[in-house]
């Protein structure tokens, strides 16, 4: 896998002892980054629903430009660990997110009547919680030195809902049908 | 690459200022943690686990359906014509103003890795800017692309219509590690 070669890493940026500025240059970057790629694979898939297969694949090939990027800014920033602490960061956001973050904006957008946005909150919440478990276990077992089982990961691709091992037949979150899951 | 998403994920509708403001922070939660999440999964495979790197790959595609969610929520996917308008603004914006400021701020404070992350970054949406202002003239005309590959750097994101060159102009990476899409 190239990604891993030596060859290849001499050439990413490393992570460095970071100014203030910087770091909050650098940390703003990488928000715009990811927030890039997640845009260009939605236009993609909005060319494909128009007969549009080159365009699509043309925001498919930048999506992936900027993924490179954010993940440069990322290791510059000291954001990769060794997995068992990955494992604590990723907890660590998915809790803020179930305790903090989702519960005050579903309230919000109940009080101003924003169904579609309500539902949108919805549908993160739950998969957080998913997320969530599977991460403190994960952990676990990394702090064994042991991997996790070899089981297959299951994400709808309406909802985000999360699920090791067999698939339900429709999704207990948004009811889609067990063809809508990527199998991974 | 077409999902079969389109028919149920939540729709746009006329948000509250406080709600938007709340599903634009959300959004970029989710994009963000996505972005960790590839990153820890290729970290997780060099540490030989390779199910959990499977469990943080499977989880970032998570967080990209509530990203998309989220954004379709606030009518932020329009027409690849409009799309396409919008990339190029976004591209603009980080070669015209964001990008030269972070990168006079780090090299002001001897960040050297900061300088070569954002110089790698600031190159390439240079080539994005260009190909979607070509791309968008053609889709005004009713034109789709032609077939020709696209090619990215893996390292530092440089991005070409048509063949790889030998080696990187912008980080000296070998032409052959180049993903074609």
């Amino acid at each position: 896998m190239p990604e891993m070669s030596e060859e290849y890493v001499k050439r990413l940026p490393k992570s460095e002892e970071l100014n203030a500025m910087t770091e909050q240059s650098l940390r703003a970057a990488f928000a715009g980054e990811s927030q890039a790629a997640e845009k260009y694979v939605v236009f993609a898939a909005q060319a494909e629903e128009e007969g549009l297969p080159n365009i699509a694949k043309l925001f498919a090939a930048i999506s992936f430009a900027e993924t490179r990027h954010a993940r440069n800014h990322w290791r510059v920033l000291g954001g990769i660990g060794k997995t068992a602490d990955n494992l604590q960061t990723a907890f660590a956001g998915e809790s803020f997110e179930i305790e903090e973050m989702y519960p005050a904006y579903a309230e919000i957008a109940k009080l101003q009547a924003n169904k579609e946005a309500s539902r949108s909150i919805r549908y993160a919440l739950k998969a957080e919680e998913d997320h969530k478990r599977m991460y403190a276990e994960a952990r676990q077992a990394a702090l064994r030195g042991k991997d996790i089982a070899d089981q297959p990961v299951s994400v709808c691709t309406i909802c985000g809902h999360t699920v090791i091992g067999d698939l339900p037949d429709k999704c207990p979150v948004c009811a889609a049908a067990k063809e809508y899951y990527r199998t991974f | 690459m077409a999902e079969p998403f389109m028919n149920t994920p939540p729709k746009p509708e006329r948000l509250g200022a406080m709600t938007e403001e709340n599903l634009k922070a959300a959004f970029a939660g989710e994009s963000q943690a996505s972005q960790k999440y590839l990153a820890f999964a290729v970290r997780a495979g060099e540490e030989g686990y390779p199910n959990v790197a499977r469990l943080f790959a499977a989880v970032a595609f998570a967080e990209s359906a509530h990203a998309r969610n989220h954004l379709n929520v606030m009518g932020g996917i329009g027409s690849t014509a409009d799309n396409l308008k919008a990339a190029f603004g976004g591209e603009s914006f980080e070669i015209s103003e964001m990008y030269p400021a972070y990168s006079a701020v780090a090299k002001m404070q001897g960040n050297a890795e900061a300088v070569t992350s954002i110089r790698y970054a600031l190159a390439a949406e240079k080539d994005h800017q260009a190909i979607y202002e070509a791309t968008g003239k053609k889709v005004v005309g009713g034109a789709d692309l032609d077939a020709t590959p696209v090619r990215v750097c893996p390292v530092c994101g440089h991005t070409i219509v048509g063949e790889a060159p030998d080696e990187c102009p912008v980080c000296g990476t070998a032409g052959q590690f180049f993903r074609s899409f």
